[in-house]
C-alpha cells in the first residue's frame, strides 16, 4: 500500500485493528481476572469503534449497550463474587505454553493465509452508508424475505428459557438438599 | 396465516405447552400442582398425536423456515424420545430433594425441543444457530439440576464451557461463509448455489463441522461427555444422549444434503476420519469404564461414529438409514437409561459391579435390560442389527468397503463390552445384589414402550420401508 | 428562532472555501472546536451545578449556604475547583495502580459521550445520530464499569461494596430509565434527537401524549435519579455507612473526575427528559394561538432548553434533600416490581393508542 494514499478512515481502522489485536492478547495473557476484563473491555470498544467507522451506528450502539453494559458488567460482578479476585493465576509450565503457543499461532497463520488468498465475490452488496432505523426495524419484525421476525422470537424463547434455568439453578429449597 | 399455522404447528404447540406449564406452575393450587407430571405428559402426547396428523410442506418466512415430509418425521420421532424421557423421570421428579422444581424440568426440556425443532428447519443459519443455543443453554441448567452435588455442577460448569465453545468455533465458521458467499449467502438455498470448494469455503465448512461435532461428541470433540454424562441426573443423561444427540444429527444430515451438497467429495475425507476415530475410540474407553453412566457415554460416542458412517454415503437411501438408526438407537438406548435410573434411584448404584447378580433379585429388570444391550450391541433379531445392517449397506451401496469392515470389527469389540454388563447381570456372583425393587407404573410403560419399539422395528420392515420410501423433497 | 447552524456552516465555509483546506484539515479543525467547546461547556454546567445544589440545598436546610468567597458565594465554586486541581493524588498502597488509574475516565468518558448528542438548541447538536437515542443509552452504560473498578482496585472494602451497590442499581435503573425513553420514541416515530424535537414543535409530549408521557417522565426522572446515585438512591456512597463509597480513596483531580461527572450526569438525565418530553429546545406552542407562539419564538433555543432543564434539576435536588436514604432491597424491588412492570404496560399501551 502506498503511504501517501492512505486515508484518514484508514489510519483510524489501523488503530482501531492495533487496539483490538493487542487487547485480546492481553486479555489472554493477562494472569489476573480484572485486568483480563478490562482487556476484553478495550476490544469490545474497538469493536464497536469499527462499527462507527463503517456508518453502522445501530450496531456499534447495541455493541456497546449490550457488550459493555450488559455483559462486561455481569463479567465484572461474576469475577468480584468469586474469591480469588485479587490473586494472580498460576503460570502454566514452559512446555505447555510453547505448545499452546505453536497451535494458536500455526492456526491463525494458517486462517489469516486462508483468508488473505481466499475471495470474497460477494463483498460489494454490502451497503456502507447508514441504515435507516425504520428500515431496521421493519426488517426485524418483518416476516417476508430477508425480514427476520422467527430469529426474533426465538430469540426471546431462547432468553425466557436462560431466564427460567437461572432462576432454576438460584433457587433453594426450604428443605436443604443432600 | 393459515398455511403458517400448518408448517409451524409442531413449534406452535410446543410454545403454547412451554406457556401454559409456566402459568400453571406459578397460579395453579398446591393440589393442581402436584399432577404436574401428569399434566405435561397428557399435554406432550397430544401434541405428539397432532404431529402425526398429515400436514403441508414448504417454506415459511422466506425461505428461513423449511418444512418437508422429511423434517416432519425427524421432529416426531425427537418427540417421542422426549416423552420416554418424561415417563422415566418421573420418579427422580417425584423425590422430595426435586419436586419443588419438576415444573422447571419439563419447561426446559419442551424449550430444549423448540429449539431443535427451530435447528431442523432452519433454512438460514442464523436461525439454525438460535435453534442450536435454544437447544444447549437451557440443557446446561439441566445438568447442574442438583445443585448441591459437586460433580451436577461440576457437569455443568463443563457443558456450558463447551457449548459456548463449541458455538464459538461455529460461529467462526458461518462468518467465514458470509464473507465467502456474500449478505444474503446465510440463506441456505442462496449458499448451496455459490459453494465452490473454494479453501475459504473449505476452512468454514471445517469450523462448522467442528461446532456441530462437538454437539454430537465425534472424536476428537468428546472429551466432555463422559464428565457430563456422569454427573448430570440420569435422565437429564437420556435426555442428552439420545434426543439432543439426535436432533444435532438429524440437522447435520440436513444441512449436508441440503447445503453441503457441492462439497461432497472434500466432506466426505473428513466424515471419513471422523468415522473410524469416533468408533474406535468410543470402543476402547468404553471397556474399560465400570460406572454405568460413563460407560454409556462412551457407548454413545461410538454409536455416533455408526450414525455419521450413514451420512458419508449422501444418499436418499443412506438418508433413510440414519433416521431408522437413530429410531432404533433412542428407544434401546432410553430403554437401558430407564433401567440404570430404577436402579440408581432405588438404590443409589450406578457401577456395573454392583450390578453382580441382579438377575436373581430382579429378573426382569436384568432379561429387559439384556435385549436392550443386545439391540444396541447389533444382535439379531433385534432391531439394533437391522439398523447397522442398513447403515453398513448405504456406505458399502457408495464403495467404502474399508470403512465398512473398520466398522465391522468394532461392531464385534462393542459386542463383547455389552456382554460385559450381561455377563455380570447373570453368571457373576455378588455378597450383596441389588434388592429386590418394586418399579413403577410410568417407568413400567416406559420400558415397556422400548421393548415393543425394540423388538417390533426390527421383526416389522414396514417402519423402514416408510422412511425409504418418497424422495422426502431433497 | 435563530438557528446556530448559520454560525457553524459560516465556520465550515471560512475553513473550506475561504481558506482552502482540504477535507481532512478541515475536520481536524472543527473536531477540535467542538470538542473544546463541549468541554468548556461540561465543566462549566458542572460548576454551576455544584453552586446551584449547595445554595438550594442551603435554603431547604434554612440556611444560606456558601457566601464569603464573592458576591453571595459565587466564586467558592472556582475556589473549590482550583483547590482540587492543586491537590496531591494519594497513591494507595497495594491497590491496583492500572485499574485505579484507569477508572475515573471511564466515568467521564460515559459521560462526555453522551453530552455530545444533546441538542442544546437549534443547529446546536455535535452529532445527531440516526439512532440517538439508543447511542445515548449505550454510552450511559459506560460509567457503570468505571464505577466498578474503582470499588475494587481501591483495596478498600467500603468502597467494593459502594461499586457493587451502585452496580447492581445501575443496571436495575438503566432498564426503566431506558424503556420509558422508547414512549417518546413511540410518540415520535422517530430516534434521532433533532426529529424528536420537531415532532414537539405544535405541542410537548407531556402535554401531547396524555397520560402515558407523564406517567413515562415520571418514570424517567426517578430512574434516571437513580442513576446518578443521589439521595434517596445514594446507598453506593452512603456516607454514613460506607464513607463515600467508591469513591473513598481517590484525592486530588480523580476525585474531582467523579464529582464532576456526577454533576453533569445530573445535568445529562434532566436534558434527556426535556428532550425527550419537555420539548428539548422548542418553545412552547399552542395550537390555534399563533400570536402567542410568535411571542415565544423570540425567546433564544437555548434558554428554553436550560430553564427546562433547570426545572427538571430543581426537581431532582428537591426530592434529593427531602426522603430518607431507601435500603438495598427497597431500592431493588422499586424497581423491579413497581417500575418495570408499569413501564412495560404503559410502553404496550402507548404503543396500542398510536397505532389506533
Amino acid at each position: 500500500m502506498d503511504i501517501a494514499s492512505i486515508t484518514a478512515s484508514q489510519v483510524i481502522f489501523f488503530i482501531l485493528a492495533a487496539v483490538i489485536l493487542a487487547g485480546s492478547v492481553m486479555t489472554v495473557v493477562s494472569r489476573k481476572l480484572l485486568h483480563a476484563a478490562v482487556y476484553l473491555l478495550f476490544v469490545l470498544l474497538a469493536t464497536a469503534g469499527i462499527y462507527f467507522l463503517l456508518n453502522y451506528h445501530f450496531l456499534a450502539a447495541v455493541q456497546i449497550s449490550v457488550y459493555i453494559g450488559g455483559i462486561l458488567v455481569l463479567l465484572v460482578f461474576s469475577i468480584y463474587l468469586t474469591s480469588q479476585v485479587g490473586e494472580k493465576m498460576d503460570e502454566p509450565g514452559i512446555v505447555k505454553k510453547t505448545v499452546t503457543m505453536l497451535i494458536s499461532m500455526g492456526g491463525a497463520v494458517f486462517c489469516f493465509w486462508v483468508l488473505c488468498t481466499g475471495q470474497f465475490p460477494y463483498a460489494d452488496q454490502i451497503h456502507l452508508n447508514e441504515i435507516d432505523m425504520h428500515a431496521i426495524g421493519q426488517s426485524l419484525l418483518g416476516t417476508e424475505r430477508y425480514q427476520y421476525l422467527l430469529p426474533f422470537e426465538a430469540i426471546s424463547v431462547l432468553l425466557l428459557a436462560c431466564i427460567i434455568g437461572g432462576i432454576l439453578i438460584a433457587t433453594g429449597n426450604t428443605k436443604k438438599e443432600d | 396465516m393459515n398455511d403458517l399455522v400448518q408448517l409451524m404447528r409442531p413449534e406452535m404447540l410446543l410454545l403454547a405447552q412451554v406457556v401454559f406449564l409456566l402459568l400453571f406452575d406459578l397460579f395453579a393450587p398446591d393440589r393442581a400442582r402436584r399432577h404436574t407430571d401428569a399434566v405435561a405428559c397428557a399435554l406432550f402426547l397430544a401434541s405428539i398425536a397432532v404431529g402425526f396428523l398429515p400436514s403441508t410442506t414448504g417454506e415459511a418466512f422466506g425461505g428461513m423456515f423449511t418444512v418437508t415430509a422429511m423434517t416432519q418425521v425427524v421432529k416426531n420421532v425427537l418427540s417421542i424420545g422426549l416423552l420416554l424421557v418424561f415417563l422415566q423421570s418421573r420418579v427422580w421428579l417425584s423425590d422430595e430433594r426435586t419436586s419443588f422444581k419438576k415444573a422447571e424440568f419439563y419447561i426446559l426440556t419442551l424449550s430444549t425441543l423448540l429449539g431443535m425443532n427451530l435447528m431442523i428447519s432452519a433454512g438460514h443459519f442464523l436461525l439454525f444457530y438460535l435453534g442450536l443455543e435454544l437447544a444447549s443453554l437451557p440443557l446446561t441448567t439441566l445438568v447442574a439440576y442438583n445443585k448441591y452435588s459437586d460433580e451436577s455442577i461440576e457437569a455443568g460448569a463443563k457443558f456450558v464451557l463447551i457449548a459456548a465453545f463449541s458455538s464459538g468455533m461455529m460461529l467462526f465458521g458461518i462468518s467465514l461463509f458470509y464473507g465467502a458467499a456474500g449478505a444474503d449467502g446465510l440463506y441456505f438455498d442462496v449458499l448451496s448455489s455459490r459453494l465452490a470448494a473454494t479453501p475459504l469455503q473449505l476452512l468454514a465448512l471445517v469450523f462448522f463441522l467442528s461446532g456441530v461435532a462437538f454437539k454430537i461428541s465425534l472424536v476428537p470433540f468428546h472429551l466432555w461427555t463422559a464428565d457430563v454424562y456422569q454427573g448430570a441426573p440420569t435422565s437429564v443423561t437420556a435426555f442428552l444422549s439420545v434426543v439432543s444427540k439426535g436432533a444435532a444429527v438429524f440437522a447435520l444430515m440436513f444441512l449436508s444434503f441440503r447445503l453441503f451438497a457441492p462439497l461432497f467429495e472434500y466432506w466426505q475425507y473428513v466424515v471419513w476420519a471422523l468415522v473410524v476415530l469416533t468408533i474406535t475410540i468410543g470402543n476402547l474407553f468404553a471397556m474399560r469404564q465400570d460406572n454405568m453412566k460413563r460407560f454409556l457415554a462412551f457407548s454413545s460416542i461410538s454409536q455416533a461414529g455408526y450414525i455419521l458412517l450413514g451420512m458419508i454415503a449422501g444418499t436418499p437411501l443412506a438418508m433413510s438409514s440414519v433416521v431408522y438408526y437413530l429410531l432404533v438407537y433412542l428407544v434401546s438406548n432410553l430403554g437401558i437409561f430407564a433401567v440404570v435410573s430404577i436402579l440408581e434411584n432405588n438404590s443409589g448404584k450406578v457401577h456395573i459391579s454392583d450390578y453382580r447378580g441382579l438377575y436373581r433379585t430382579n429378573p426382569y429388570l436384568s432379561v429387559v435390560l439384556m435385549l436392550f444391550l443386545f439391540s444396541l450391541g447389533g444382535i439379531p433379531p433385534f432391531a439394533g442389527f437391522f439398523s447397522k445392517f442398513f447403515v453398513f449397506m448405504a456406505a458399502a451401496d457408495q464403495g467404502f468397503y474399508v470403512l465398512d469392515f473398520i466398522a465391522l470389527i468394532n461392531t464385534v469389540i462393542s459386542l463383547y463390552y455389552y456382554l460385559l454388563v450381561v455377563k455380570a447381570m447373570f453368571i457373576a456372583d455378588s455378597e450383596n445384589p441389588i434388592p429386590t425393587l418394586h418399579t413403577d407404573s410410568w417407568s413400567r410403560l416406559c420400558l415397556t414402550l422400548c421393548l415393543v419399539g425394540t423388538l417390533f422395528f426390527g421383526v416389522f420392515s414396514g417402519i423402514y420401508a416408510f422412511l425409504s420410501s418418497g424422495a422426502w423433497g431433497l | 428562532m435563530f438557528d446556530f447552524s448559520v454560525i457553524t456552516c459560516w465556520i465550515d465555509n471560512l475553513l473550506r472555501v475561504e481558506w482552502g483546506l482540504p477535507d481532512f484539515w478541515t475536520l481536524a479543525i472543527e473536531f477540535v472546536l467542538v470538542g473544546v467547546a463541549l468541554l468548556t461547556a461540561y465543566a462549566l454546567i458542572a460548576l454551576v451545578l455544584i453552586y446551584a445544589e449547595r445554595k438550594i440545598c442551603g435554603f431547604f436546610q434554612c440556611r444560606i449556604g456558601p457566601n464569603r468567597v464573592g458576591k453571595w458565594g459565587l466564586l467558592q465554586v472556582v475556589a473549590d475547583m482550583i483547590k482540587i486541581l492543586t491537590k496531591e493524588i494519594i497513591p494507595i498502597k497495594r491497590s491496583d495502580k492500572f485499574l485505579f488509574l484507569m477508572a475515573p475516565f471511564f466515568v467521564i468518558i460515559g459521560s462526555i459521550l453522551t453530552f455530545a448528542a444533546l441538542p442544546f438548541g437549534l443547529g446546536l447538536q455535535a452529532i445527531d445520530f440516526n439512532i440517538g437515542v439508543v447511542y445515548i443509552l449505550a454510552v450511559s452504560s459506560l460509567g457503570v464499569i468505571g464505577i466498578l473498578l474503582a470499588g475494587w482496585s481501591s483495596n478498600n472494602k467500603y468502597s467494593l461494596i459502594g461499586a457493587i451497590r451502585s452496580g447492581a442499581q445501575l443496571v436495575s435503573y438503566e432498564l426503566s430509565a431506558g424503556l420509558s425513553l422508547m414512549v417518546a420514541v413511540v410518540l415520535a416515530g422517530t430516534m434521532q434527537l433533532s426529529e424528536i424535537v420537531e415532532a414537539q414543535s405544535d405541542l410537548w409530549f407531556i402535554f401531547k401524549g396524555g397520560i402515558f408521557a407523564f406517567v413515562a417522565f415520571v418514570i424517567y426522572l426517578i430512574a434516571g435519579h437513580a442513576e446518578t446515585n443521589r439521595g434517596p438512591f445514594d446507598l453506593a456512597e452512603a456516607e454514613s455507612e460506607l464513607t463515600a463509597g467508591y469513591h473513598t480513596e481517590y484525592s486530588g483531580i480523580t476525585f474531582g473526575f467523579y464529582y464532576v461527572a456526577e454533576y453533569t450526569n445530573l445535568f445529562i438525565v434532566a436534558a434527556i427528559a426535556t428532550t425527550m418530553f419537555l420539548g428539548g429546545w422548542m418553545p412552547l406552542h399552542i395550537p390555534g394561538f399563533d400570536a402567542f407562539n410568535a411571542v415565544m419564538d423570540y425567546i433564544p433555543t437555548p434558554i428554553w432548553f436550560f430553564g427546562k432543564c433547570a426545572f427538571c434539576i430543581f426537581m431532582a435536588l428537591w426530592v434529593r434533600w427531602s426522603y430518607p436514604r431507601l435500603r438495598i432491597d427497597q431500592l431493588l424491588k422499586l424497581e423491579w416490581k413497581v417500575l418495570m412492570p408499569i413501564t412495560l404496560v404503559n410502553l404496550a399501551a402507548v404503543a396500542v393508542a398510536v397505532t389506533m
